[in-house]
């Protein structure tokens, strides 16, 4: 028990001054309790007599009523910026945490509501959360710790968290538990002359960038430095040099997980040969991966551009970029942008990669994508992939804010047809998109069989992402389906669509190992294959 | 000519954006100013919860009154903000104010788990919300409040606290249906001159829709006090009182409030603008 005195509110309305008065004679916490429901607000109480006293800590008579649990912990956190920690640790403690049971390993690093440093670890780049405990692990016991915590902890979500940038990934969630391995982020090079590297799951792919950098080496990543390693090498990595090297899980030789019931185990070729299938695409299913082991591929300078297109009809512009982008050597890879069109005029953003240091080579391969629409702006440069990953902003211990929930719909385009052209338009029209992207797949992507990892999708064109904002994007959405094979599970925030993530043989075989390796369903905060489901 | 005979009001504007927010308001409590506003816009990540502010604010402050500017009701329910705001103005002596808006934003809204309304569902529900805020406040009659809305139930609420003061429920309008609920419904009117569609142009009209409103509900014009928010404003004390004694004299602007979350505007305010003001304005009344 924290030491301290209690005070009814109704002393606060009667005399509000007397009482901050009485409150800082006491010192230590002041448990505020409210005798009368028609009294003072309780809420409105504690901030005026955090801002009327030095130092005292406040106690609250039950929940803060407020609009939404989001205006709850808004509250809490404007109070804590305005006047440092002045609430009751147990406060915001959320229910059904045995937060006295955090493992010794664990609770120096553990954050809580209520701690300042929650603030930076509760959201993630896209996503508002307010978890009730963050677990911060650094070493393979301690995710062992973590998960034998988690799993008497059932009743509540469990996210796992690398980078924190996960669209679909649940690395936050609200008054659940967050496993987040961000600590973990070594990248360590083991085998000069095999190009082989060892990177824990915290790292970003621009610190993992900046490291290959020396050794004019790259590992082929998103299109994002900020994005983390574990949350992107367990699911795919759709990147501007997928089409040369393939996936980023096609670079992985071997990865090192703690499983549900906290055994560690080593997968690769050789060994746990059905796990380093299943995690190269379905990895958040599994375990919780401590280390990656890659082979990076000697790359020296890029040529990185950055288009400005103007186009008056998009529906040509599209098929026209779908022509270019296919006949495409492997060296290429353009991403398409582009959002409502304005006045009758779509903008789009062209980006991409051109893996030549040579100016010519870049500008050739570049031109036919430039004469797509009326080039409005343009950037090429010759420079590094660890600049191009570098353009990411560093994130801190101010951590990310993301808010909401943001809505993401993805598929697998196997051929960008007119037909595909005309209704992405009409999609556009819809105004229910802000935000639609073609990644361009192809090359190397194919090279891997769709049956060599859980990744399946191997043939389309392109991937496809739209982002609006709120479920009735769908409806617009849904008439494209018929282009479509499959989704990318990184980019869908339908987390339920596991038949479309997977076809029918992975999502069976995966549920089989899912079975022998997680039967209690333990990770299921993300396209999870429930190991009940009967075929 | 229009002049509803209110006092003058003179304040600020204020960002929400954590301590140099309340220093501001403390400068503004010091150098004598009527009243500290503070937009309310929670889904913005680098503002703080407006009410947490104010009742901050309310701590550290002495005599100046405070108020939402305006605060973003489909995130603030009615019954939680009556209690809130009532229980503040206990607190601080009776210098609370209670600025509402209907809410913009949709999305910024839904992100922080409110409910997405259309602009017309907006207006219905502030309709709804003001007499449950009301009766909430008054403590005259023990019977427990009951409310059978369509955007708001509440079910035999106990009344109270009684606020310390007359709490004036200021509102953010510009389009004609809010311009009338005004009038039937509120204390206040609290526009920004920036959106206005056509300025000081705009106000003989908008003032007239308020007028209606209030006549329709056996009100007098009068018992809207309008008040009116400047983002910037160019030109020395002089200028700015003659603006403000025209502002008042013609178009019955009592409250004159300053954005630019700017120390020195704020003593210049109360130091030189006001006073001015206040003579132009008194000179002119008493004829």
């Amino acid at each position: 028990m924290t030491e301290g005195i209690a005070l009814d509110l109704a002393a606060a309305q009667a005399d509000p001054d007397g009482f901050a008065a009485l409150a800082e004679r006491a010192g230590g916490t002041v448990f505020l309790h409210e005798s009368d429901d028609g009294g003072l607000d309780p809420w409105t109480t504690a901030v005026w007599l955090a801002g009327r006293t030095q130092g005292v800590r406040i106690g609250l008579p039950g929940t803060v009523s407020a609009a939404s649990a989001q205006m709850r912990e808004k509250s809490y956190e404007s109070l804590e910026i305005l006047a440092g920690p002045r609430l009751a640790a147990a406060i915001q403690r959320r229910d059904g945490i045995d937060y006295d049971g955090i493992p010794a390993s664990l609770a120096d690093g553990a954050v809580a509501p209520g701690d300042p440093r929650y603030r930076g670890r509760k959201s993630t780049y896209m996503r508002g959360g307010s978890p009730g405990l963050v677990l911060r692990p650094r070493t393979v016991a301690e995710v062992a710790d973590a998960l034998a915590f988690a799993s008497r902890h059932q009743h509540l979500p469990l996210g796992l968290r690398s980078g924190g940038h996960g669209i679909s990934g649940r690395s936050t969630n609200d008054g659940g538990l967050v496993i987040d391995v961000g600590l973990m982020n070594d990248v360590q090079v083991l085998d000069e002359p095999r190009r082989l590297v060892r990177v824990g799951p915290g790292a970003t792919w621009k610190q993992v960038a900046a490291v290959l950098d020396k050794y004019d080496w790259a590992i082929g990543s998103g299109d994002y430095g900020g994005v983390g390693v574990g949350g992107l090498a367990t699911a795919g990595g759709i990147g501007f040099m997928s089409r040369e090297h393939g996936l980023t899980i096609d670079q992985l030789r071997a990865v090192e997980l703690v499983l549900a019931d906290g055994t560690a185990v080593r997968a690769s070729a050789d060994e746990n040969q059905e796990l380093f299938w299943a995690v190269r695409g379905a990895g958040a299913n599994f375990g919780v991966a401590t280390a990656f082991e890659f082979e990076a591929a000697p790359v020296h300078e890029v040529g990185w551009a950055q288009l400005a297109l103007v186009s008056p009809d998009l529906e040509q512009t599209l098929v026209q970029f779908g022509e270019v982008a296919r006949t495409a050597p492997r060296d290429t890879t353009v991403f398409f942008l582009t959002g409502p069109p304005r006045q009758g005029q779509s903008v789009v953003q062209l980006y991409g990669m051109v893996d030549s240091g040579d100016p010519d080579t870049v500008v050739e391969r570049l031109t036919p994508f430039a004469s797509t629409g009326l080039l409005a702006q343009q950037q090429v440069v010759i420079t590094r992939y660890a600049d191009v990953m570098g353009q990411a902003a560093d994130v801190g211990p101010g951590g990310h804010h993301g808010q909401g929930e943001p809505v993401a719909r993805s598929a697998f385009l196997p051929r960008l047809t007119p037909e595909f052209a005309r209704d992405v338009v009409e999609l556009l029209a819809s105004g229910q998109v802000f935000f639609f992207q073609l990644r361009h797949m192809g090359g190397a992507i194919a090279d891997t069989p769709s049956d060599a990892t859980a990744f399946a999708h191997r043939t389309p064109e392109f991937s496809v992402t739209a982002m609006g904002s709120s479920g009735a994007v769908d409806e617009a959405w849904d008439r494209l389906a018929h282009h479509f094979d499959g989704l990318y599970l990184s980019f869908d925030t339908r987390t339920d669509r596991q038949t479309d993530a997977f076809p029918p043989a992975t999502l069976a075989r995966l549920r089989t190992l899912k079975r022998e390796l997680d039967p209690g369903n333990l990770f299921r905060d993300n396209f999870n294959i429930d190991p009940e489901v009967q075929k | 000519m229009t002049d509803y005979g209110h006092n003058l009001l003179f304040g600020t504007f204020v960002t929400p954006n954590g301590p140099q927010a309340v220093d501001l308001a403390v400068t503004a409590d010091r150098a004598g100013l009527d009243l500290v506003t503070f937009q309310d816009h929670p889904y913005q990540p680098a503002f703080v919860d407006t009410w947490t502010l104010m009742a901050y604010v309310a701590a550290r402050t002495e005599r100046i009154r405070i108020t939402g500017n305006v605060l973003n009701l489909p995130l603030r329910p009615p019954a939680v903000l009556a209690r809130a705001a009532a229980s503040l103005d206990i607190l601080s002596g009776g210098r609370i104010e209670l600025g509402l808006g209907s809410g913009a934003f949709p999305d910024g809204v839904a992100a922080m788990g409110g409910r997405r309304l259309t602009p017309g569902q907006s207006i219905d529900a502030l309709s709804e919300a003001i007499p449950i805020i009301r009766d909430l406040w008054n403590t005259d009659t023990r019977e427990r409040v009951n409310h059978q809305g369509r955007y708001y139930q509440v079910v035999g609420a106990k009344r109270g606290p009684r606020p310390a003061h007359d709490i004036g429920i200021w509102i953010g309008a510009y389009k004609p249906k809010m311009l009338a609920l005004t009038g039937r419904l509120g204390d206040g009117w609290l526009p920004s001159m920036d959106y206005l569609p056509k300025g000081a142009d705009s106000l003989p009209e908008m003032n007239a829709r308020i007028d209606e409103g209030a006549e329709s509900a056996g009100r007098a014009p009068a018992d809207i006090r309008r008040l009116l928010n400047f983002m910037r404003l160019d030109g020395g004390p002089a200028q700015l009182a003659e603006q403000f004694a025209d502002l008042a004299l013609n178009h019955g602007i009592s409250g004159f409030i300053l954005g630019g979350d700017d120390h020195e505007l704020a003593e210049v305010l109360a130091a030189e603008v006001a006073p001015a003001t206040r003579e132009l304005v008194e000179r002119e009344r008493s004829h």
